[in-house]
């Protein structure tokens, strides 16, 4: 069921009425009763694997729970012996619950690909490797890595686990995030899903603002850029270099418009329950460098990888060994920023292939670590050039500069997930510098890949207002605060006025048929 | 003490004021790559164990919470 569907309206204002109207005691299972609906309805049987995954993280939990009494039962001058006794026990239930869920997901996204690897050398052993045939479940590394999540964070002691399977359930399949997320931390969204509340018309009001700002990115700007962006990307070889990079443009704007006014959409939604979901985007166009792109950009994912991957390799063992040596035997920053940055670039590699098993998203992997990495390497002659040159930090010029530098350089990691296969963005990069042919900007060539002016009229304020909208909230902060000391015909008209734009330039247009959100399939 | 660990800070993140500042991670003064970074020279100056679980932003939004951190290890 897609979040741009009528069905989907008529479930998400049947479940807020339900959850108003009902008992506050019920409400919770509601919200669970209407995850499921949605999720057997857009993933079918794939709902098993909800269940699987909340089993896994339940009994996990439970065990942790189990062992943390014993520790708190014990003695005060014991407690350190029997948590010392239970260590191995806590570390192998992580392990369980780690790896019930990542080799599932290791099967279901990525054994196809590696299996297409590992088959000529299985064919020297005249083995033939089975390819898997299961459905990729409808938001399958949302939701375990955000279970997995919950059991490292029981773990580490941050809360104590749920003991009700079914108020778990709700957490791991809470039907707004389970499209595209966010990765929700159960200590944020847990006591929200299930607290009792009355009904607040600022939560409505919030909650359609913010969805409907969602739909304004996704219908009017981005299902409007994939016409263009779809139909070169079909056959790019026919075209110049210079539509190519435009087409990238273009893609950029669509993901950007796609993934965020999904998550806008997500949020909404909840919040028409009260819920404050976690923000997944904080206006990554202003970014001045690709590690400042990536706190912005996918946030939840981010952090999940900084708090449960990245931390955790920074100070293990044999990062720290090698921290020692390259002490040892590198003078200098360089000797105690390695196992850093070696760090880094494996959490961005991570990164890119969670996005699926493709040489592509390999390639992205390694395009963002390399630079994230070589930057982290060179910052002190960085610094060295800039004193040198007088660089003021805060200047906005330079701010400027490193906008566009990030700009650019994200702009061209997206040639890599975009093009068809990752040869073909390489020769799609030597094809925008080798043969730009620029005429074909402006010799009406743009006008026959499935846009008429006026759609890249549209195309064009659409973007404009977007960027408009978050200059402001960079620099003023939330748009919808400000317009709480407008009169109410304002606060009204803020939601009647989009409507009417979805209405009159949205994919309901007969000629348009709404695409799915791109994220839906990682 | 604190000298020491201004001076390891102060080598480590250059450009922010660690005697003034009092939410360093809060306000995104401090990223998890700086944490990272002066984590590890924290463990290789005083020589204390400090782990996955300790890295939360109470620990590292101050001057202060960093020493007391580092206090509460060598305990």
């Amino acid at each position: 069921m897609s979040f741009t569907s009528l069905p989907f309206l008529g479930l998400v204002a049947g479940a807020v009425l339900l959850y108003y109207l009902l008992p506050k005691k019920i409400q919770w299972a509601v919200l669970l009763a209407v995850s499921m609906a949605f999720y057997a309805i857009g993933g079918g049987k794939t709902i098993g694997y909800v269940f699987y995954t909340a089993l896994t993280v339940y009994i996990s939990g439970l065990l942790l729970g189990h062992f943390h009494e014993k520790k708190r039962r014990a003695p005060k001058e014991e407690r350190k012996a029997v948590a010392a006794k239970y260590k191995t026990h806590r570390r192998a239930v992580v392990a369980f619950a780690c790896l019930a869920n990542f080799v599932l997901l290791y099967v279901l996204k990525y054994w196809n690909f590696t299996a297409d690897l590992l088959q000529p050398l299985a064919d020297q052993g005249g083995v033939t490797l089975p390819l898997s045939e299961l459905v990729l479940p409808l938001g399958v590394s949302f939701f375990m890595f955000q279970s997995v999540g919950y059991v490292i964070d029981v773990y580490r002691d941050k809360y104590l686990p749920e003991r009700n399977f079914f108020k778990l359930l709700l957490f791991v399949s809470f039907f707004p995030q389970m499209v595209q997320g966010p990765i929700s931390r159960f200590d944020a969204l847990g006591p929200q899903l299930l607290a009792q509340r009355k009904l607040d018309f600022d939560d409505l009001k919030y909650g359609i603002q913010l969805a409907m700002w969602g739909y304004f990115k996704k219908l009017v700007i981005a299902d409007r850029a994939a016409v263009l962006v779809n139909t070169v990307m079909g056959d790019p070889w026919s075209h110049g270099g210079g539509v190519l990079a435009f087409t990238i443009l273009l893609y950029c704007i669509q993901l950007y418009g796609d993934f965020s006014g999904g998550i806008d959409i997500t949020r909404g939604t909840a919040r028409l329950f009260g819920i404050d979901l976690a923000e997944n985007f904080r206006r990554p166009v202003f970014s001045t460098s690709l590690t400042d792109f990536w706190r912005r950009w996918h946030i939840t994912l981010g952090a999940w990888m900084r708090d449960y991957l990245f931390y955790p390799l920074s100070l293990s063992k044999p990062f720290s060994r090698l921290g020692k040596f390259t002490r040892r035997h590198i003078k200098g920053k360089l000797g105690k920023i390695i196992p850093t940055s070696l760090a880094t670039f494996i959490i961005y590699f991570v990164i890119g292939i969670w996005h699926g098993a493709n040489w592509r998203y390999v390639a992205f992997g390694f395009w963002n670590g390399a630079i994230i990495t070589a930057s982290l390497l060179l910052a002190p002659r960085f610094a060295a050039w800039k004193a040198a040159l007088h660089i003021d930090d805060k200047a906005p010029l330079w701010r400027l500069f490193q906008m566009v530098r990030t700009n650019v350089l994200v702009f061209f990691g997206r040639y890599i997930t975009r093009a068809p296969r990752l040869l073909t963005a390489v020769w799609m990069v030597k094809q925008t510098f080798r043969a730009p042919q620029l005429h074909q900007l402006f010799d009406g060539t743009l006008l026959t890949l499935g846009l008429t002016g006026g759609d890249f009229l549209l195309l064009f304020l659409g973007v404009a207002v977007l960027l408009g909208a978050e200059w402001h909230q960079e620099k003023r902060g939330e748009i919808r605060l400000a317009l709480e000391t407008k009169p109410p015909v304002v606060q009204w008209l803020a939601i009647l006025v989009p409507l009417v734009v979805l209405f009159c330039f949205g994919v309901l247009r007969a000629d348009y048929i709404s695409s799915d959100f791109i994220y839906k399939q990682f | 003490m604190l000298e020491k660990l201004l001076e390891l800070l102060t080598e480590a993140v250059p450009g922010i004021d660690f005697e003034k500042e009092t939410a360093l991670v809060d306000d995104e003064l401090l990223e998890s790559l700086d944490i990272v970074t002066i984590v590890s020279e924290i463990k290789d100056l005083f020589d204390v164990e400090i782990t996955v679980d300790d890295l939360v932003p109470e620990n590292f939004n101050s001057l202060r919470a960093m020493a007391d951190l580092i206090e509460a290890r060598m305990a």
